[in-house]
């Protein structure tokens, strides 16, 4: 019945260390959330501080339409499901379900209109106890203590006591991880249907990814304090951000070998480290992969799942992509055989641990251990991510669209199109690549170029455009439909990679100023009115309430004025104006459709978007609307 | 030959030991104490910070409630509370003007006047004026603490003002006393029973032993501040040197003795009783059950008797044809305490017994059955398992019990209460430091000898407790907890 | 074979020398009781009419005059004096020693730190020391001769030894007092309405064990009650002349008897109470 919304929280520990960093998240009404991760991640830290069992560090939390960062629990109109249940001992089961509404007073108006806080009537309780206690199957227990129940009763109970105050928002803290295996998948289907016949807002924690995956209608995957991917089950399952989710989510885990990949024209070479085995994929499955990794020197991983791993005579035979498996051992599981075994051939004694490979099989299946087998790898199926930074490198919408590029004069010549270069962009005549970021095409007139598919991905349109017989992505905002169009290129976003000289970055898009917050009384026409302000550089920009009052949330007492905060703004958040910061302006790039000036303030440098021609000495005037609020020295982002 | 060589190693290894664990103790006691300094000054760092903070960033209103208090909250428009605060401070300036001056002045001459009752003169009652004193200094402390807590407060509401909070309204505040800050509430009544009654005799005794209360010295003679006049005659005069000297020794060696014979002795009997042979568990422990459940006085007037010449001991030993000893005669110096050990032991070894019990009933039986499977025997199982993990779980309850023990009143109080022998001043050869305590301050009035003793006592066990508390467990563990 | 025979007769052997032990402790433990108990019995008032261990001859007449000749020693008004002492710290003592219990093993505030080391400093100070001073101060108060003055003296003590409590509070899991407070409870609610009936073994027996030390006390009653028919048992019993020792004895038995009905009543909660305030820091 609520929707929650959480922006910047943070959870910070006195000693410094963060249990929860950056959390940013929209809850929607009646939807099923489940916080996943290892023990230590920061989930359950994150449910109890949207229960207001712990202090919200920084950052601001919604509850339906209303700011619930200093309210008490019992005025948050949430439940929660403890892990250990946390029944009373001492009351009967009818009493633990009905204490929350003995405690609860209810506005009522007496005859004369006056409104009193009273408690619910004895009757109304009862009748709510039982109806509680009907749904969950628990009446026939309701004059027992909880210690007569066993732990699946328990869990009932405690899900009545919950579901009994109609709360807006349920909370579940790995409520099943107490119940032996077989109760826990009852269970599990129970609290789904108790889901779909309350139409409430559940969020529950669990380590047990089989429990995310099964029951929610989307999933957070955390990692020591951060998101590390949110979205549905399946789309976590098929597209994992990172090496982490991918190996998180899924039994038994995804098989990862370390390689790299090498391009040779419409093939890619993949060559497994430790199995001295190379493997070639047609190029079309990786078009989405940065070049820089094809070139074989960047080290990757390749991820398959065990079901993506065939070791069917068929289809090994019908597949181009083969490896040679030695088993180790099997576990017959009954409907399915798991075969664990090494695709490191040449040195058994010396086997990495990256060469291992598990492989899923349907039904019962014989495999010699020490015996070699051949096994078809899908392709479809397959999992790349960097070495070093464990993203994905295969992701649904790329960052970038490699090119390869002709630069003479003042024409970039690139899959068959001419386009003259905008004077900012300086770059010597001569091959190379362009990094073109998929969020720098755009439509319009430049380009002409063909959509040959248009998907969504996560709100947006990840579109493909045919150029010159390449493929080029693009991100709108909007369904796009296929057949010819027109696009144009950000040109300050463009990276250059001329062959034989350092790349040339695109604008840097965020501008940042160190200062400080304060605070004025001033005595105008009206009265007198406190002004708050950011303090940049010596001058005052006033800043608006909703921004001033999440900077307060973030610190107790006056703190807040006594704090270096980091201010952002993008080029297009200021204005030129009197009053301003004053600034140096140093050049002018001009991007042909968009100008930008250079500006020195103090040792910092702005990019702002100036339409004309800007005189030598300028003040600056931020949007401190649009600004973002970074504090320096917990490293928090406010705003 | 060779056995010898390996007792002398032994024996070196042990005294090695000893050095390691010496030296140890006084590191750990050095961190300790580098640490407290440490996080004192970075406490004291805080407050000025916070105290400059208020005082440069505070404004008019916070000024206000700084000249007056309350009148801060009054111009936010807290009523209640400022009203309140300033009525506390009406309050705390009436009584000084009327009571609190003079007490405190009072406190420091001890009195001016003295009384004769030749003339009629009604002198000042210095120990009056001692507690008056002492009660008005809490009073200024206690109005200090109120007049920090009205200027946090002001400057409190400013900064949810300032950051466009809402202050917390007075009945928001009282709520949260039984909600937020139930424990404030909770913690009123006990806290002020311990001062009264725990904490004010304490800092009244310390006090009492600066001056020269006592002996002739006592109301309407007027009393004065004497220093560490007491200290002094304790450790040097010929009649209290020699005696504290003598009772200290034995105290030391009565608490040791005293602590690992209950000790033991209970360990022993809980052992005793653990054994898998014995039938009847509960029947056994019935009587120590009893012997701990009879209350002390009791069964101390009962050996008392046992042991004098009537007593049932001496009638059987006169029955059986021998002569009747004095076991707690004036010269019976070694016997008595021999006594005096075995009644305590008495008297104790039951609760360590049940304590030990609990604590064994704990232990896992599997490391027995593992450590049989290894062999060991019964005595090696004792050592190497059973005392380890005792001594570790009990370490506390032994650091009391020595303390509990050394202070022992009771013991010889009833046994051989009232005995003053001529070598000692006001004492006899079986009193502990707490009994000459007794003796002095309370049967012959000599006061202020009788705290500085008390002051003396103080330090000897918290240092001796202090140490074994930074040498256990316990103390790293609530190091690495903050 | 031989082996099997041997480890036979040692186990034998060990047998008898526990056994022999444990009856000698035991024997030692009841010796002095048993000829307490005797004494109550014996028709003489003096020890020196006993036959060695026993009394010459046996009556009911100590107990009989313990509760009708009141005129020297009040007995009755004596026990009347214990019960109420007793009570009265005990109900009040076990209040503040609880709450202090709860606050320490729930509330995470400030001075937390602070008090438990104070407690520890203040624990060092034995509570006898300072007894010249509650003495003066209790003239002061004018508190002398008074009952309640004993009762405020035990009970405000009591809260020093919160320890073991604070050790039971602490197995309550938080989380119980979690759900209870988003059901809708204060702290002083879950407090009354959550803590408290859990805690109900541990309240019996923090009541238990304050209403045991006033009732065996002897010295601060002694130092504080100076009339007569104040007296509280110990003080009274003490009192008593020399000759009058049957009478003690009688006097003793009289209210041990109810200590230690409570004790074998408790000895598994006991064992329990104990080792928990130990282990549990």
């Amino acid at each position: 019945m609520a929707n929650i919304s959480m922006k910047h929280i943070y959870k910070v520990y006195p000693n410094g260390t963060k249990a929860v960093n950056d959390f940013n998240m929209k809850v929607d009404d009646k939807e099923f959330i489940v916080f996943v991760g290892p023990s230590g991640c920061g989930k359950s830290t994150m449910l109890r501080m949207i229960a207001g069992l712990e202090e919200i560090s920084a950052g601001e939390l919604k509850i339906g339409e209303t700011v619930v960062n200093n309210m008490d629990p019992k005025d948050r109109d949430i439940a929660m499901v403890f892990q250990n249940y946390a029944l009373y001992p001492h009351m009967t089961i009818h009493g633990n379900i009905a204490f929350g509404l003995q405690m609860r007073r209810i506005p009522q108006k007496d005859e004369r209109g006056r409104v009193h806080m009273r408690k619910l009537p004895k009757s109304e309780i009862d009748r709510r106890v039982r109806e509680a206690a009907e749904i969950l199957g628990i009446t026939d227990y309701l004059k027992k203590k909880p210690k007569e129940m066993s732990g699946g009763q328990r869990q009932r109970v405690a899900l009545g006591r919950a579901i009994v105050r109609e709360p807006k928002v349920m909370l579940l803290d790995e409520p099943l991880s107490n119940l032996d295996a077989k109760l826990r998948t009852q269970m599990r289907a129970e609290i789904v249907k108790l889901h779909n016949k309350l139409n409430t807002t559940f969020v529950y924690v669990t380590h047990d990814q089989v429990e995310a995956m099964t029951m929610g209608t989307r999933i957070v995957v955390m990692k020591d304090g951060f998101i590390q991917q949110i979205d549905t089950p399946r789309n976590v399952y098929r597209y994992p951000a990172n090496k982490f989710v991918a190996g998180f989510i899924g039994t038994p885990q995804m098989n990862f070998f370390e390689g790299t990949l090498m391009r040779d024209g419409n093939n890619v070479k993949i060559n497994f480290t430790q199995a001295q085995t190379e493997i070639n994929v047609p190029y079309a499955a990786m078009i989405k992969v940065m070049p820089q990794y094809l070139r074989g020197d960047k080290p990757v991983y390749v991820g398959f799942r065990a079901e993506d791993i065939s070791l069917d005579p068929e289809v090994v035979k019908k597949s181009n992509v083969n490896v040679r498996i030695r088993v180790s051992h099997t576990e017959e599981l009954g409907n399915e055989t798991l075969i664990y075994g090494s695709i490191n051939l040449a040195d058994e004694e010396n086997a990495d641990v990256p060469a291992n490979v598990i492989v899923k099989v349907a039904g019962f299946r014989e495999y010699k251990v020490g015996e070699t087998y051949d096994a078809a790898l899908d392709i479809r199926a397959m999992h790349l991510f960097d070495k070093e930074t464990e993203k994905s490198i295969l992701p649904r919408v790329p960052e970038y669209n490699y090119v390869p590029v002709t630069i003479e004069k003042n024409t970039l010549e690139f899959l068959g199109q001419k386009l003259p270069i905008p004077p900012a962009v300086r770059c010597p005549s001569g091959k190379g690549e362009m990094l073109l970021p998929v969020s720098g095409v755009m439509a319009g007139e430049d380009v002409k170029a063909n959509v040959i598919a248009c998907e969504e991905v996560a709100g947006q349109y990840l579109v493909t455009l045919e150029v010159g017989g390449h493929n080029l992505f693009m991100l709108s905002d909007s369904p796009v439909a296929e057949g010819k169009t027109g696009v144009r290129i950000d040109w300050k976003k463009v990276i250059l990679q001329p062959d034989n000289a350092d790349p040339i970055p695109g604008m840097p898009l965020t501008n940042k100023l160190t200062g400080t917050f304060a605070m004025d009384k001033v005595t105008d026409a009206q009265g007198k009115k406190t002004i708050y302000s950011a303090v940049l550089n010596g001058k005052k920009f006033s800043v608006p309430e909703d921004v001033a009052k999440k900077m307060f949330g973030a610190f107790s007492g006056r703190k807040v004025f006594n704090t270096v905060f980091d201010y952002e703004w993008t080029p297009y958040d200021f204005k030129v104006g009197r009053d301003g910061i004053p600034a140096r302006v140093v050049e002018t790039l001009d991007f042909g459709a968009e100008k930008f000036a250079v500006c020195e303030v103090g040792n910092a440098t702005l990019y702002v978007s100036a339409e004309e021609e800007l005189s030598n000495r300028v003040e600056l005037i931020p949007d401190m609307q649009k600004v973002s609020v970074i504090e320096k020295e917990r490293d928090i982002r406010i705003v | 030959m060779k056995s010898n060589v390996k007792k002398k190693t032994r024996a070196s290894v042990f005294f090695n030991r000893c050095g390691i664990r010496c030296k140890v103790l006084f590191h750990k006691i050095g961190v300790a104490i580098v640490n407290f300094f440490r996080r004192m000054r970075a406490k004291i760092k805080a407050t000025n910070a916070r105290v400059k903070e208020v005082l440069t960033q505070g404004n008019g209103k916070v000024s206000a409630s700084m000249l007056i208090m309350g009148l801060g909250q009054l111009l936010y428009k807290q009523w209640i509370k400022g009203c309140l605060f300033l009525a506390a401070q009406v309050g705390f300036i009436l009584y000084f003007v009327f009571r609190g001056a003079k007490d405190f002045i009072g406190f420091f001459t001890l009195g001016v006047r003295e009384s004769n009752a030749w003339y009629g003169i009604e002198g000042d009652n210095s120990v009056i004026m001692m507690l008056m004193g002492i009660l008005s200094i809490i009073a200024i402390i206690f109005y200090i603490v109120l007049y920090v807590a009205n200027v946090k407060d002001a400057y409190r509401i400013q900064s949810a003002v300032d950051t466009l909070k809402q202050p917390q309204t007075f009945t928001e505040e009282m709520r949260s006393l039984l909600n937020r800050n139930f424990y404030k509430t909770a913690m009123v009544l006990p806290i002020l029973g311990v001062c009264v009654f725990n904490i004010l005799p304490i800092v009244f005794m310390i006090v009492i032993a600066f001056t020269n209360y006592g002996g002739e010295i006592v109301p309407p003679a007027l009393i004065d501040w004497v220093g560490f006049a007491n200290f002094g005659k304790i450790l040097s005069l010929g009649q209290f040197a020699s005696t504290f000297f003598h009772i200290l020794g034995w105290n030391l060696l009565w608490a040791i003795l005293a602590t690992a014979l209950n000790y033991f002795a209970g360990l022993g009997l809980a052992l005793l009783l653990n054994k898998k042979c014995v039938k009847g568990k509960v029947f056994w422990r019935l009587f120590p059950i009893l012997a701990y459940a009879v209350p002390g006085f009791i069964t101390l007037i009962a050996f008392k008797y046992m042991f004098s010449y009537g007593g049932p001991i001496n009638q059987m030993i006169t029955q059986a044809g021998g002569t009747a000893i004095g076991f707690l005669d004036i010269d019976a110096k070694w016997m008595a305490r021999g006594i005096g050990l075995f009644v305590n032991a008495w008297l104790c070894v039951p609760s360590s017994m049940l304590l030990a019990t609990g604590i064994l009933s704990n232990l896992n039986a599997d490391l027995y059955e593992a450590a049989k499977v290894d062999g060991a025997n019964a005595f090696r199982q004792f050592t190497r398992i059973t005392l380890p993990y005792v001594l570790f779980a009990t370490m506390p309850v032994l650091i009391s019990q020595f303390i509990a023990n050394f202070n022992n009143f009771g013991i010889f109080y009833f046994l051989r209460g009232g005995l003053y022998l001529p070598e000692y001043f006001l004492a006899s050869d079986t009193d502990l430091l707490i009994n000459w305590l007794y003796n002095m301050s309370i049967d012959n009035n000599y006061y202020s000898i009788g705290a500085a003793i008390s002051i003396i006592i103080f330090i000897l066990t918290s240092v001796i407790s202090l140490s074994v508390y930074v040498m256990s467990p316990s103390y790293k563990q609530e190091e690495t907890y903050q | 074979m031989k082996k099997k025979g041997g480890l036979l007769v040692r186990k034998a052997v060990d047998a008898t020398l526990t056994y022999a032990i444990l009856i000698v402790v035991c024997a030692i433990f009841l010796f002095p009781i048993l000829w307490l108990v005797l004494a109550s019995f014996s028709k003489t008032g003096s020890i020196y009419s006993f036959k060695g261990f026993f009394p010459a001859q046996y009556s009911f007449d100590s107990f009989r005059k313990l509760f009708t000749d009141t005129d020297m020693y009040n007995y009755p008004k004596w026990f009347a004096n214990t019960l109420i002492v007793s009570l009265g710290s005990s109900v009040i003592g076990t209040a503040l020693t609880i709450l202090t219990a709860y606050c320490m093993s729930r509330f995470r505030f400030k001075s937390r730190k602070a008090i438990m080391k104070t407690t520890l400093v203040l624990g060092m100070f034995p509570s006898f020391m300072a007894m010249t001073a509650v003495y003066l101060l209790m003239t002061q108060f004018n508190m002398i001769n008074n009952h309640f003055g004993l009762i405020l003296i035990y009970s405000a003590g009591a809260p020093m030894g919160y320890l073991t409590q604070k050790g039971f509070f602490d197995t309550i899991s938080y989380s119980i007092d979690e759900a209870a407070r988003i059901d809708g409870a204060s702290n002083a609610q879950v407090f009354a309405r959550i803590t408290m009936p859990l805690a109900a073994p541990m309240i019996v027996y923090t009541l238990l064990s304050s209403f045991v030390w006033p009732w065996s006390d002897f010295i601060l009653p002694k130092l504080l009650l100076k009339n007569k028919e104040l007296y509280t048992v110990a003080v009274g019993l003490m009192s008593l002349d020399n000759t009058e020792f049957s009478r003690f004895a009688a006097g003793a038995v009289f209210i041990a008897v109810p200590i230690v009905i409570f004790y074998f009543g408790l000895s598994k909660f006991l064992i329990n109470g104990l080792s928990a305030g130990a282990v549990k820091q």
